[in-house]
């Protein structure tokens, strides 16, 4: 083992394009998908047969049949069968969360190669049976005589028929996330017409980004899809305009989050690969980026003042203040738009004096950002955010943006930040820097 | 598909078959769809990918053999017409959405220890380039091959170790492997009709049986292979079945077997 850390490198990624949910994917699994995605990272990287440190990647969205659903891909996929692989489970924050534990492990010369990632599909979701029943066929699968068996079947009702549907909440306030986030939304005044504005940008970040082919190597087709499908290249704010709000309509007019400054369901899988820069020289695989270092908070959005997805606005100081970086030393940022207010909110906290003081405990805020540097190839509004898979499409998009710039002002290593919003009131961020 | 059965069991009985195989070329072009490819890789094991299964093309070329083997320019009945052998090759991986042209035709006819053999051979091409070649072997007892010509069956490795996979095969399986196969031969819905051929119970598929063992080596084989399989005993339904696989220069050997060791299938999997 190294007597010191050493910084795991980004080399890469590979995700399919996603889909809208109920569309193009439909009839594809977590498991379907993460393969592929996994077979089209080995691919590209000519890691057949090769035995890696490990696989790290979940799913939010997960049929119990799944419960060692990464272990599963990498014995269908084309690395060696001695590859480990486990699942985490943090949701819109697993991928990043995954990529930080490997990162971890090649920090400490555990491992010297890993892929991080995760799969979700809102399409072929766990449908579970209704509670009553299921409470009422574990007693019959335990019962010991045909006449208790018989006493239990005399206790089934037609109402337990209606299945447990898994559904967009949060299980403590029973609010749907963008319930949650039309109330942070509200606190902050984000106006409709600045996430629509974001909401066309991200469109137009993205296409642009096809278009000059930044995403050749980062994508690989799947079902016939070449480019996520929730991509409206021709997206303005007017358009945008025409829509009618749907979460927050408890606030009447001043209602502001529609399906346009929302992110869709959608259906997807991404995979970022890692590994020690010797462990790349060997494989001659050029290294993008250093994973620098990581931070995830949680916030008590049940009982205390804080908003579901506000956490990264507490992660993001944290992690500043122990790398010695301001907010302004980045070249790129990367914030998850979960929805368009969430990102706008996240800014609006880290500007604002008061915040800074009563809720950070900083005696300045961290200031704004050069809106020019964030999500500059698209982001969730546009590419869609199949939940797991987010963090894994995030850590290769930025690795290969801040290994194209190669230095930012003073010929420093160009920088970037990474935060992720997730259920349960948590956030995940994270630093690379170009290798 | 089921008309064409009918039909071919009236020419059963009726006098003035052919004596000899038909020239008879049959074609087809077709691009798969992902609903097709993602209920035959459910039924057979198969991830929904990019990628066909090797198997799968034989299932696009079915309905052509069938079509052939009903016809009564055909020298055999195709009731109680038993496949004995298929071996595939794919010269490379098969895209979904690539346009396939298909054509299947009859040759070597010849005799069999128990009858006559006839091979049903599929051609898989796109923009004129083979893809993959099908070559299914079937068996009609006691009928006569025009010449004494004996024919070639594969001689495949017996594989003889410890289990790799037990599978419990549900009695459902060739209802379902017919809705994905359209291979609705009455031996595989149910026990009835199974017994009116002369079996216990419904039987497995034999394609299925080949497409399920190779599924169960995924990740692990060439895209350009040569999958070829003798069929055994058969696989009656419901069962317990146990895959047996064991690497080979260049590929797998593979069997299928019942838990009392009688063999129903054996394989091999080679790069082509």
């Amino acid at each position: 083992m190294p007597s010191t850390p050493r910084r795991a490198a980004v080399i890469g990624g590979n995700r399919i394009p996603f889909a809208r949910a109920n569309g193009r994917y439909a009839r594809a699994s977590n498991l379907d998908m993460l393969t592929t995605t996994l077979d089209g990272l080995v691919a590209r990287y000519g890691l057949a047969g090769e035995r890696l440190g490990e696989v790290v990647a979940g799913a939010v969205l997960k049929h119990s049949r799944d419960f060692n659903l990464t272990r599963e891909a990498v014995l269908g996929s084309r690395l060696a069968p001695s590859t480990p692989a486990y699942d985490v489970q943090q949701a819109c924050g697993t991928g990043l969360e995954a990529a930080i534990l490997v990162a971890n492990k090649i920090a400490l010369g555990q491992i010297e190669s890993g892929v991080a990632g995760g799969v979700d599909t809102a399409s072929d979701a766990p449908i579970a049976v209704n509670e009553d029943l299921r409470k009422v066929l574990v007693a019959i699968n335990g019962a010991r005589t045909v006449q208790q068996r018989v006493k239990l079947l005399a206790k089934l009702r037609p109402g337990q028929i209606v299945p447990d549907i898994p559904r967009n909440s949060e299980p403590r306030t029973g609010l749907s996330m963008g319930e949650h986030a039309a109330i942070t939304a509200k606190e902050w005044g984000v106006s409709r017409e600045a996430q629509d504005e974001l909401a066309a940008v991200s469109h137009r970040n993205l296409a642009a980004a096809y278009e000059r082919g930044f995403l050749d190597d980062l994508v690989t087709p799947y079902l016939g899809l070449t480019r996520d499908d929730n991509l409206r290249p021709d997206s303005s704010v007017e358009k945008l305009a025409t829509l009618r709000p749907v979460f927050g309509t408890q606030f009447g007019d001043d209602a502001t989050m529609t399906a346009g400054n929302s992110t869709p369901l959608t259906d997807g899988a991404a995979l970022a690969l890692l590994g020690s820069d010797e462990w790349a020289a060997a494989h001659k695989l050029p290294v993008l980026a250093h994973l620098v270092d990581a931070e995830t908070a949680a916030v008590d959005y049940v009982h205390g003042r804080d908003g579901l997805l506000t956490a990264p606005v507490y992660a993001v100081p944290r992690l500043l203040e122990r790398s010695g970086l301001t907010l302004q030393d980045f070249d790129f940022y990367e914030i998850h738009e979960a929805f368009a207010s969430t990102v706008l909110a996240t800014l609006k906290a880290w500007e604002d004096v008061e915040f800074a003081k009563d809720r950070l405990g900083l005696d300045a805020p961290l200031g704004s950002i050069d809106r020019s540097r964030l999500n500059v190839t698209g982001s969730s509004l546009a590419a869609g955010h199949p939940f797991a898979a987010t963090g894994g499409r995030i850590v290769a998009t930025l690795a290969k943006l801040v290994h194209e710039k190669g230095t930012g002002e003073g010929g420093r290593k160009a920088r970037g930040l990474i935060s992720i919003c997730a259920a349960g009131g948590q956030g995940v961020v994270a630093i690379l820097e170009a290798a | 598909m089921i008309a064409l059965y009918a039909k071919a069991a009236v020419g059963a009985v009726l006098p003035g078959r052919a004596r000899s195989l038909p020239g008879t070329v049959l074609e087809r072009s077709v691009t798969p769809e992902v609903g097709h490819l993602a209920d035959y890789g459910r039924v057979c094991g198969f991830p929904l990918a990019d990628a066909l299964p090797l198997t799968f093309p034989h299932v696009l070329a079915f309905p052509l053999q069938v079509e052939l083997m009903a016809a009564r320019s055909f020298p055999l009945p195709l009731p109680g017409l038993v496949h004995v052998a298929n071996r595939i090759t794919a010269h490379r991986a098969i895209g979904l959405g690539e346009r396939l042209d298909v054509r299947v035709r009859a040759e070597r006819f010849a005799a069999h220890p128990r009858g006559a053999q006839v091979d049903l051979v599929a051609e898989v091409s796109v923009d004129g380039t083979r893809v993959w070649d099908g070559r299914s072997t079937y068996l009609a007892r006691g009928a006569q091959a025009p010449t004494g010509l004996a024919g070639e069956l594969p001689d495949l490795p017996e594989v003889d170790g410890p289990a790799a996979a037990v599978w419990r095969v549900p009695a459902d399986t060739g209802r379902r492997y017919a809705a994905v196969s359209g291979d609705v031969n009455p031996i595989h819905l149910n026990p009835v009709t199974a017994k009116a051929f002369g079996f216990p119970r419904a039987i497995a598929h034999g394609m299925w049986t080949a497409a399920r063992a190779l599924a169960a080596l995924q990740g692990r084989v060439p895209e350009a292979a040569t999958y070829e399989v003798g069929f055994r005993k058969p696989l009656l339904l419901p069962s317990t079945a146990e895959l047996v696989t064991e690497q080979a220069k260049e590929g797998w050997d593979l069997a299928v077997r019942n838990r009392k060791g009688a063999v129903h299938l054996t394989g091999t999997v080679r790069r082509a």
